[in-house]
Order: C-alpha cells, then structure tokens, then sequence
C-alpha cells in the first residue's frame, strides 16, 4: 500500500511502438490468440508538479506518434516493394500480350496484384478504418480490365510502387541518418582523414566545428521525422484509402454482412454476461437464502424439542443471511461497481491501488471513456488480479498499466512475487478469462516459478 | 431410510445434513459433485436420493442427469430432486418415464421440515412429490386437451394438490373439505379424464401426467 502523506509516485513509460488496436469493425471478433504482449517498460520518475508532469506526457506523446508513423512508413515501404516489382512484371506480361504470348500469363499476374491488395487493405485496417475488399475479382484479362475494382487496383498499384516507395523509403533513411549523424561525435575520429562526411555526403569535417555542424544536422534529421513523419505516413497511405476500398455499391451488401456478424457477436457477448450474473444469482444469494430457510425451519423443530439447540441453530442462520447479503452486494457490484460512476476507470483503479495489501504503483493512460461494461471488466480483472496477488503471490510491489490504443483497450498488472500462478487452481483466474471472453477479448498469463507474474488482458472499448 | 445428498452448495450439503439427521434420519453421504454422488449411491446403496438440479461443472441439469443414472443403476431407488427455480423441462424430463418413487420440489421448501419429511416418506414409499409451484404453472396454461377442460375449478384444485403427491386425507385437509368430498371429486376427475377403475397402474397418477404429458406436448 502506498504509505499516506508521501507524494503520489507516477511513472513516465518509454513505449516502443505498440501493437496498434484491431480495426473498429472487427471489434467483437478478436480471437484471444491474436493477443501479443505489447511492451511497456516503466521507469520510475518521481514529478514535482502537474505543468510538468503534462509537458512530459505530451513529449512521451509526440515521440510515440512519430515512432509509430515511422513503423507505418516502413511497413509501407514493404508492401511498395512488392507492388514495385509487380508493376515491373506487368509491364513484361504487357509486353509480352503484344507479342502474342504473353495472355497466359496474365491471369496470373492479376492474381498477383489482387493478392498484393488484400495484403494492403490487411495492413491498413490494422491502424485505422478498416478497408473491405470488392470480393472476388475476374480473372479473365478483357473481364478484368472492364472491371472497375480491377482498375483501382492497378491505379493504386502504380502510385504506390512509385510515390509510397519513395516516401517509405524516406522513413527508413530519415531515422538512419538521425541516428548517424546525432552520434557522429562519438566516432567520427575513427575514419580516415578525410573520408568522415554528414549522412549528406559533402563537406568534409576536418575540426569540432565541423562535427558540431553534423551532429546539428542529426538533430535537424530528428526535428523533420517528429515535424513530417506523420504527415508522410498519411500521405503513403492515402492512395490505398482511397482507391482500395470497394466502391459505395458493391461495398453496402458486404458492410452490412459484417456488421450484422458484428452485432451477433456483440449480442452473444451480452447474453454470456448476463448469464453470468443470472448463475451467481441462483448458486449463490439464493442457495444462502434457501440456507436461512433450512436451518430456520431447523430451529423451529428443534425448539419444540431441543430449545438449547435452537440457539446455535438461529446463529447459523444469522450468518448464512448475512453470507447472502454479503453475496447480492458482490453482485450488484459485479454488474456496475459504484465507484466507475464516480470516479471513472482510472480513478477506481487507483482506489483499487491505494486499498491494495502490496505496494502498488499505477500508471494509466486512458483518454476518454470505454463502454460502462468494458470498464466493469477492467475493473474487475484488476481487483481479482490484486487479490491474488495480495494473498498468494508474497510479492512486494505490483503494477498496474493501462493504456488505449485505438479502440482497444490494454491492461498489465505485473508483480515481483513467486510466480507459479495457474489458472487451474482457483477459480479467480478462471473467472478473469471467462469475463473477458464475454467481452471478445485476450487474455495473457505468464507466471514462471520464481516468478515474476504477467497478466495482460485487451479489451474492446466498445465506444 | 437411509438417504444420498447431491448438492454442490456446502453450506447447504451441510444445512441439509444437519436438518434430517437431527429428524434422526440417516444420512449416509453427502456428495458435491455428480459423481461423487453416483460413487455414494453405488457404494452404500441408498433408499432415497436428494439431488440438487444445478450441479458442476455446466450448472444446468447435471443433477438431473445423474439422478436418471442413478436410477438406473439402482432401480427403485426414490429421488428427491431440488431446483432453485421451477424448470418444466426439468419436471418433464424426470417424470417423463413415470411418477413412482419421484419427487420434484423447490429448495426453500426444505424449511418448510414437516411438509418436506412428509414429501421425502411419500417419495421414499413410492409416491410422488411434485411442488404446487410446478403444479400451479402447468394448471394456469390454457390446454388443449379437452378432457381437461371439463374439469371443474372445485375438481381442478383437488387435481392440483394430488399432483403435489398428497394423499386424500391430506388434500381434504389442504382444501378444508370432507374426506367424503374429496373422494367423490376425485372419482368424478377420473370419469372425465376417462380412467376405468380397472385400468392398470395408479389412477391418481396417470391423471397428473396427463398434465405433464400435455405441458409438454405444448412445451
């Protein structure tokens, strides 16, 4: 527990670009084996005052933005490859068409460019709307160019083999350069005399002046990648929003298809839910109360007999009232826990932090608010988590992280306790899991001997 | 009597445990899983089974299920079956094969000790003990069979406590009227239902399966 009177401990997190969240559509049909561990690596760095604690976060924002454009640049950069050499086997298949010989092989090469499509309308949905193909394509060459899916295709294809290649290109170099030119200083006097250049080339540094000038340059490289990475990414991807989506006619039957999956899933998530409240209802207030009923109506016949038993008889039925009582506030509780309302997700986990039997430090992120059942079940899988972790782990220090990223919302609680945690023994872990599966969620745990514990959690906000 | 329990709740085992032994009955196991209870009947081979619906690992009807087992492996053996709310289905899958020897009540009724002895003695004797929750739900739908329709509402109370498993003594005194009275209702029930005195096997209760049989026709 954080001792009171000693200042709130918040953490500063160096993110390495994380897994970006699922696309909106798909929000209820993440398979749980699709979780990957996302990094987070906190270091703890106490804050005097709020103005700076803001400054810092919008810094930790900014570089986190960047490294991510850079990654989508990049990302970018492959697929362009792959259409660069695609647009270069069509020109040898085009070629070879007015030769005569080449029809064969054109088929072949639609596949191929349908194939290089889908890959980019996969990737881009990965960190935005998501894209929907057109379906199936003709195949037959004359079919196919009557096609106007086909040709967007191909449009996008030339654009991106050429003007996204060079921009992902430009993402790959600008972050080199940075780096080589930022750390010039610290190795230039290793090259020979005068072969030690900028990343430019040109001019030759022969002093301190000189490599001063470069190391300048690096951070001038780093100035445009945090000012222009951004910017370049959208643009990279703009073609592919725009020519790869199917268009508004054959696009309306497929959305509605998987939106109508969507709202199954969704439906399906609420009816597993409320039969979980229906079962903790019915096997437990109510076999308490049926409890009380029993050892009332024991009491009574032990009254007309045994009136010294009686007593101990009603005492037990006092208690099983009380177990039931105890039992319908959990519920109620399980359904919406007071506490979100008033506070908000990040304020009642750090209620939740703060009441913790073992040190536990915070650190959440969460811009706006999720769906009221998705926050319950974050709210939970940490109570539950810290449970555990109070009375079984022997750990000294938790933490709990929260981040959002897109519509997915990312939750870790770690500790440096023994470890051996095992979702088969107990029925909390199993209980976190059967939460988060209502929910379309994943669920991670890993608990080595010795330790230390995992457990990540994704979640879709829902909103 | 000696007597199985199945419930997964322990408080509840333990309650239920205590209510009957101290009624000196005797209690020879009590079970928390399906079948843990099964081991228990095959083991100490036992008169009278009370088997709680909602059993692991699902909680939906393995009680019911292992009671059909153990009645299988153990003919003639009573079972008291207790449910948390009452479930037709339930009630028609446990009486479907007969109402010998069955009973089929809600668990707050157990405080209810005298009635709940005298329910669990009728089952152990070979009786019936349906709960008048059940009984009442069947009796409110409109039926298609129009034999039934043909009972009078006098005749139809009378038919709704016989289904609870009571006997005619104990419905003339649920229903304050005369055992005479209740005597003649009840042969007037089996004139409309068309059940000769000679046919085979217990009037009384073919005529409350005529219920659940057609519960569960409409079901």
């Amino acid at each position: 527990m954080t001792p009171p009177g000693r200042g709130s401990t918040t953490s500063v997190t160096n993110t390495t670009p994380a897994r970006r969240g699922c696309h909106h559509d798909k929000l209820y049909r993440l398979p749980a084996s699709r979780l990957v561990p996302y990094r987070l690596r906190p270091m703890s760095v106490s804050i005097p005052n709020d103005e700076a604690r803001d400054l810092r976060r919008d810094v930790q924002v900014r570089i986190r933005g960047t490294l991510d454009a850079l990654e989508q640049l990049v990302g970018g950069l492959v697929t362009a490859i792959l259409a660069l050499a695609a647009l270069v086997c069509l020109g040898a298949v085009a070629l070879a068409c007015l030769v005569g010989v080449g029809l064969r092989l054109a088929s072949t090469a639609l596949r191929v460019v349908h194939g290089l499509a889908d890959r980019e309308r996969d990737r881009l949905s990965q960190r935005g709307p998501q894209l929907i193909g057109p379906g199936p394509r003709p195949t037959q060459v004359r079919a196919a160019l009557a096609n106007r899916d086909t040709r967007r295709e191909l449009g996008w294809l030339v654009t991106h083999g050429t003007l996204g290649f060079l921009l992902g290109l430009l993402g790959l170099v600008l972050p080199l350069n940075a780096v080589r030119d930022g750390t010039f200083p610290l190795w230039w006097w290793l090259l020979p005399e005068g072969e030690a250049t900028s990343s430019l080339g040109f001019w030759p540094v022969h002093g301190w002046l000189g490599v001063l000038g470069v190391f300048l340059l690096g951070v001038g490289w780093i100035a445009l990648a945090v000012g222009f990475a951004g910017g370049l990414a959208r643009l990279q991807s703009w073609p592919g929003r725009r020519l790869l989506t199917a268009t508004a006619d054959a696009d309306l039957a497929l959305r509605v298809t998987e939106l109508t999956a969507t709202r199954a899933a969704a439906l399906d998530a609420h009816a597993t839910e409320l039969r979980r409240i229906e079962r903790s209802l019915h096997d437990g207030a109510q076999n308490r109360l049926v409890a009380v009923t029993v050892l009332l109506g024991a009491a009574r016949r032990a009254l007309t007999r045994e009136p010294a038993d009686a007593d101990a008889l009603l005492e037990r039925a006092q208690s099983a009232a009380e177990q039931a009582l105890a039992e319908l506030r959990a519920v109620a509780r399980g359904i919406l826990p007071p506490v979100l309302a008033d506070r908000g997700l990040a304020g009642a986990l750090a209620a939740l932090a703060a009441s913790c039997g073992v040190a536990c430090r915070t650190d959440i992120e969460l811009p706006g608010r999720c769906a009221a059942s998705v926050e319950a079940t974050a709210y939970f899988v940490v109570a539950e988590a810290l449970t555990n972790i109070t009375k079984h782990s022997q750990a000294r220090h938790a933490t709990v992280t929260l981040r959002r990223e897109r519509d997915r919302l990312l939750l870790r609680v770690e500790d440096d306790g023994a470890g051996g945690a095992d979702e088969r023994h107990g029925s909390g872990l199993a209980g976190i899991r059967g939460r988060i599966e209502a929910h379309d969620g994943g669920f991670a745990l890993t608990s080595p001997p010795g330790g230390p514990t995992v457990l990540e959690v994704e979640l879709p906000c829902g909103s | 009597m000696r007597i199985v329990i199945a419930e997964d709740d322990p408080l509840l085992r333990e309650g239920l445990a205590l209510l009957l032994r101290a009624e000196s009955l005797d209690v020879v196991a009590a079970a928390g899983t399906p079948e843990a209870f099964l081991e228990a009947v095959d083991e100490h081979g036992p008169d009278v089974a009370i088997v709680d619906v909602r059993m692991p690992p699902t909680h939906t009807d393995e009680g019911i299920v292992a009671a059909v087992e153990a009645r299988r492996r153990r003919p003639g053996l009573a079972v008291l079956v207790l449910s948390a709310y009452v479930e037709q289905a339930f009630a028609t899958e446990l009486l479907g094969g007969g109402a010998a020897g069955l009973g089929y009540l809600l668990k707050e009724r157990v405080g209810r000790v005298e009635q709940f002895l005298a329910a669990l003695r009728r089952v152990a004797g070979g009786g019936t003990a349906i709960d008048p929750e059940v009984v009442a739900q069947l009796l409110t739908r409109t039926r298609p069979d129009a034999a039934l329709d043909r009972l009078s509402p006098r005749e139809r109370d009378v038919l709704a406590v016989m289904a609870e498993g009571l006997g005619n003594v104990a419905v003339a005194e649920r229903l304050f009227i005369t055992e005479g009275a209740v005597h003649k209702h009840i042969r007037s029930i089996f004139a409309k239902l068309d059940l000769a005195p000679d046919d085979r096997g217990d009037r009384r209760v073919t005529a409350v399966l005529r219920y659940l049989e057609d519960a569960r026709r409409r079901g």
